[in-house]
């Protein structure tokens, strides 16, 4: 019988569809001076072949966590890992890195946020990318800058050949992470993460490395795990959303439905926070007050509990489980959704005390003006 | 994108802060060759308004506003604030002045000095000017403190570290708030932040602004920030002026097809959203060593013509307040509504 | 407003998880390094300062009675035994150290004041002073250590009986304990100069220095308030690691034949002149050498702990 990653990194006769991830009740905690740190706290989800996957919430939400702990990038003795992360049908948590080594690069890749500090600055960028080329699918030297520059090309790099005898430092950081991309595409992995790939990057840029990871994704039948803080961000360019708070999914649906009928106020209220651009200069940005909680002592009952403006006295003492909508799909962890009678109720009142509320974000709410 | 034309400059008495040919360059080491961060921009804020300064990395609408500062100073041009002339006042005279003008920068935790207690942060601008008593500072030390959010107590015990970045930035607001300036230059100060706490930050601003009597120059690449909290924007594409207009004019009607660009890149919280896909920017600014000649966007400009290849287009009125610097503007201000008016990619 | 203000009194942010905790086994390893550290150089420090003091310590300069040649080997009265003429080693490792010690730290000592003023003056102003001093530092760095120590130590006597004299003031007073001190402080400027330039270089570009410098601060509050600070850490442990590097390089200078004049000790000198009757009477030699050996030990270890300490702080930054 062949060996589990041999089995796994065979690359002919790959299902065209089904579960390529599949994720449960996974938790991961760092054990620190302080006392454990539960940054990711049971979350449980699947990733179809050739989806795109958001992955959505503040600084210390977990996200970049989740992604690293799926990946097998975090390990260590301070690190307790428990639940079960299926790859194409493997379980890699108990997997040693050995084994995970044979998976990054042909399986799964990973672009990260600085495109600058995640190049080797004293390599040529043509090496950077025949080093994976050489080492998964040993190809020659010749065979190898021959497919590094029609990755650049794929990547819309112009002058292709001329950029793969420059450093990263000769190039832009919209051109850094085309070249990041083109590496992660190099052994054509089915899963590819993408953790904040456009927050160092201006806005014109940014839309162009979205809009390319998808051409990629969709050319290449690859899914994709988009990590990142703005909701603006996922909306144009993923299929799934997940939201997460305090190490939890907190709401999970199809980017449609969640933007058409989202339920968590925590999800309304990262919404409410971007500021528009078709709304009047100087209009009011609704904020969430407080701060994520802390991960040592999370709050009881719900976590978003302390910040919400909803709040009422059973989220306080009962943890609210992620229980399904009424849309299949669209899963939600709250006691009082949006558009619960007790939502209005508490919305009437915040209206009458001077409080400022958004406009409510639903089908057409937001979006007047901008779809025309 | 030429704008070295000044005919957006107000002529009423209550600018201010007024910039004009404003040139900044930069020696790329012993080459002989100079970096054109900014090549002749002309600026005017008025009292009590937010000028919004927009444009991608690298299209020197940082170093214009250090350049404002003099830190370094401008290698030419005028800066007039309050009625004075900063860029031929003497050192100490500078000195002085830059009380009156403050800057916010865009990484909280890099502008503030690691290794200092954060309320001593705050209290330093009073104690290099020596303003009250101990007691005294220390009071408008707490009270400025209390107002942007932050625990006195809490501030006189910790280091900025054990602070999120979004403290760190109302620190960074604090401390530029001591001495009572008249105009403060924000250089991204949300840019590194989250969009909950960007939110934050930016409705703080805004209450400042109006307890304080401040005029804000707000520098950013996200148009849709800088529209929030802006009353006028200029839009700046290597090193020159492109448009300028009242915010909410600039997103109605914009005419410079950059600005088109730039309103179509941001993200729409929306996935119903028709893909901005038709408005399309050719690959990344040029470099600012050898900028293009003519109109400096002609070589991204998907309707570019021989025209902007030769000749650098003057900033010029197309409406109440609105200038723009092109030979073809999308909108000549004629149009009752064009909302994100297409330029073909084709 | 107030409602939009973040909760100021809530618990401090969750910090960032990756790396941040070290696994307890491997915390444990360095501190008892540093602890055995501090230990050694405590007791060294009492030996040294209150030597004439202490019943258990003899003079170093005097043979003791009924002894010579080697007499005495290792006991309970003579821990470290006797050596060539007689001398309590133990008491002579004791006042070795004092000549050791205060030649290692005031070099140091001297190297970080001139090199800190000179390295923050080239990464604060750059430009044509920066060149110039450089110059100068990499000429330092490059002329041979060896050399300096010939000319100011072998010549220290010759300076000392000569009649020349700078402001009225003559060279009776310069020893060699004054040498080989002005040595190894001309030796210690360079490199700290250039490590102060470094960093100095990259925080002065950073936003606070900037914030200082629009506030209206002058440049010599910058300098000290906002630069001096920043750099400190650094410099702690490099003076940890140059007293280290600084009392082996003594030693080895002793080796050449320059060293204090004797009767005087120091650890070098203790080594050199034993060190032809190692057979017959190792004690004479070892001592010396363990208590060299070790002192380095904990100062390197304690240096360690120092920078990686400062470490952890900058990247929780």
């Amino acid at each position: 019988m062949s060996s589990p990653s041999q089995r796994l990194t065979q690359a002919s006769g790959r299902p065209e569809s089904g579960a390529l991830l599949e994720v449960e009740d996974l938790h991961t905690a760092f054990r620190t001076p302080r006392g454990r740190v539960r940054a990711v706290d049971g979350v449980t989800f699947s990733l179809d072949r050739g989806r795109a996957l958001g992955i959505v919430g503040e600084s210390g939400s977990g996200k970049t966590v989740l992604a690293r702990t799926i990946m097998g990038l975090l390990v260590g003795r301070n690190v307790e890992r428990t639940g079960s992360v299926r790859f194409e049908g493997m379980e890699l948590l108990d997997r040693p890195a050995s084994d995970m080594r044979d998976l990054w690069g042909r399986e799964m890749a990973m672009i990260f946020q600085d495109p600058m500090t995640s190049l080797n600055p004293l390599m040529r960028i043509g090496k950077q990318i025949t080093e994976p080329l050489r080492a998964h699918l040993g190809l020659s030297r010749g065979d190898a800058m021959a497919t590094a520059e029609s990755l650049l090309r794929d990547v819309r790099i112009p002058e292709a050949a001329r950029r793969l005898r420059q450093y990263p430092h000769e190039l832009s950081g919209g051109m850094r992470q085309r070249v990041m991309i083109a590496i992660a595409m190099a052994c054509g992995p089915t899963l590819l993460f993408a953790d904040e790939p456009t927050t160092a990057l201006d806005v014109t840029v940014q839309s162009q490395i979205l809009d390319l990871i998808g051409e990629q994704r969709r050319e290449r039948n690859m899914s994709v795990i988009l990590v990142t803080h703005d909701l603006g961000v996922v909306a144009g360019h993923t299929d799934d959303i997940a939201v997460m708070y305090g190490g939890r999914l907190v709401e999970k649906a199809s980017t449609v439905e969640l933007f058409a009928n989202m339920k968590m106020p925590y999800t309304e209220a990262l919404l409410a926070s971007i500021p528009k651009l078709e709304e009047p200069s100087h209009s009011r940005l609704r904020t969430i007050p407080g701060r994520p909680p802390d991960l040592v002592n999370p709050p009881a009952g719900c976590r978003f509990a302390p910040r919400c403006l909803y709040v009422r006295d059973r989220c306080r003492t009962e943890e609210p489980p992620l229980l399904p909508a009424e849309v299949p799909g669209h899963d939600f962890a709250c006691w009082y959704p949006v558009g619960s009678p007790e939502y209005h109720e508490r919305k009437a009142e915040l209206a009458a005390g001077g409080v400022a509320v958004p406009v409510e974000v639903g089908a057409g709410g937001i979006d007047a003006g901008v779809s025309a | 994108m030429a704008g070295t034309g000044k005919a957006h400059l107000s002529d009423d008495g209550d600018v201010l802060l007024r910039v004009e040919d404003l040139v900044v360059e930069f020696p790329v080491g012993r080459t002989g060759l100079v970096v054109n961060a900014v090549s002749g921009i002309s600026l005017d804020v008025r009292t009590g308004e937010t000028l919004g300064l927009v444009g991608e990395s690298g299209c020197g609408k940082s170093t214009t506003g250090r350049a404002i500062m003099q830190l370094p100073r401008p290698t030419s041009g005028s800066v007039t604030f309050e009625g004075r002339q900063l860029t031929t006042m003497s050192t100490s005279d500078m000195r002085e002045a830059r009380t009156r003008m403050q800057m916010i920068f865009q990484d909280p935790i890099s502008s503030l000095n690691p290794r200092r207690k954060v309320r001593d942060i705050v209290m330093e601008p009073l104690n290099i000017w020596k303003r009250g008593t101990a007691p005294e500072r220390g009071d408008v030390v707490d009270r400025t403190l209390e107002e942007v959010g932050i625990d006195p107590m809490r501030a006189a015990e910790s280091q900025p570290h054990q602070f999120s970045g979004g403290q760190c930035q109302r620190i960074s607001i604090a401390r530029s708030l001591v001495l009572d300036p008249s105009l403060i230059i924000c250089d991204e100060p949300v840019s590194a932040l989250d969009v909950s706490v960007q939110a934050q930050v930016l409705n703080l601003l805004e209450d400042l602004k109006a307890r304080h009597g401040l005029t804000l120059m707000f520098i950013a690449h996200d148009l849709a920030v800088v529209k929030n909290i802006s009353d006028r924007v200029a839009v700046m594409y290597l090193g020159k002026l492109c448009e300028v207009a009242p915010s909410d004019e600039l997103y109605r009607i914009p005419a410079h097809p950059y600005t088109n660009v730039l309103l179509a890149s941001i993200p729409v919280p929306d996935p119903s959203a028709q893909p901005a896909a038709v408005v399309e920017v050719i690959g990344e600014p040029p470099s600012p060593v050898l900028p293009p000649a003519g109109c400096r966007f002609h070589p991204r400009c998907s309707n570019a013509q021989d025209r902007c290849r030769q000749e650098e287009p003057q900033l010029r009125s197309i409406g109440p307040g609105h200038f723009v610097a092109c030979h073809f503007p999308v909108h000549d201000g004629t149009e009752a509504v064009a909302v994100r008016a297409p330029v073909s990619s084709n | 407003m107030a409602e939009t203000l973040p909760s100021i009194t809530g618990t401090t942010a969750a910090i960032a998880p990756v790396g941040v905790a070290e696994p307890t086994r491997r915390r444990r390893l360095p501190s008892l390094g540093v602890g055995f550290g501090v230990l050694w150089l405590a007791t060294l420090v009492i030996l040294t300062v209150f030597a004439g003091n202490l019943p258990f310590v003899r003079l170093p300069t005097q043979a003791v009675n009924g002894a010579s040649n080697y007499a005495l080997g290792p006991s309970s009265d003579f821990w470290f035994g006797s050596d060539r003429l007689g001398r309590d080693v133990f008491a002579r490792c004791v006042y070795g150290a004092r000549i050791s010690l205060i030649i290692a730290v005031s070099s140091i000592v001297v190297g970080l004041l001139v090199g800190t003023a000179l390295g923050m003056i080239c990464g604060y102003f750059r430009g044509w002073i920066d060149r110039f001093i450089s110059v100068f530092v990499d000429a330092l760095l490059a002329f041979p250590a060896i050399i300096f120590a010939a000319l100011l130590v072998g010549r220290a006597k010759a300076l000392r009986q000569s009649e020349i004299e700078v402001l009225g003031f003559g060279f009776g007073w310069f020893n060699n304990t004054w040498a080989i001190s002005a040595v190894f402080s001309l030796l210690a400027i360079a490199p700290i100069t250039r490590i102060v330039r470094a960093q100095t270089l990259s925080l002065s570009q950073r936003e606070y220095v900037l914030a200082a410098r629009s506030l209206g601060a002058r440049t010599p509050r910058v300098l000290l308030r906002e630069i001096l600070p920043n750099v400190v850490p650094a410099l702690v442990s490099v003076m940890f690691t140059g007293v280290a590097i600084l009392l082996a390089a003594e030693a080895g200078l002793a080796f050449l034949g320059y060293s204090v004049e004797p009767p005087k000790a120091s650890w070098g000198l203790m080594v050199t002149e034993n060190r032809e009757f190692i057979e017959e009477a190792w004690w004479a030699t070892l001592f010396p050498c363990v208590m060299l050996f070790l002192t380095v030990l904990s100062f390197n270890l304690i240096g360690d702990r120092v920078a990686r300490r400062f470490d952890v702080r900058e990247a929780a930054l």
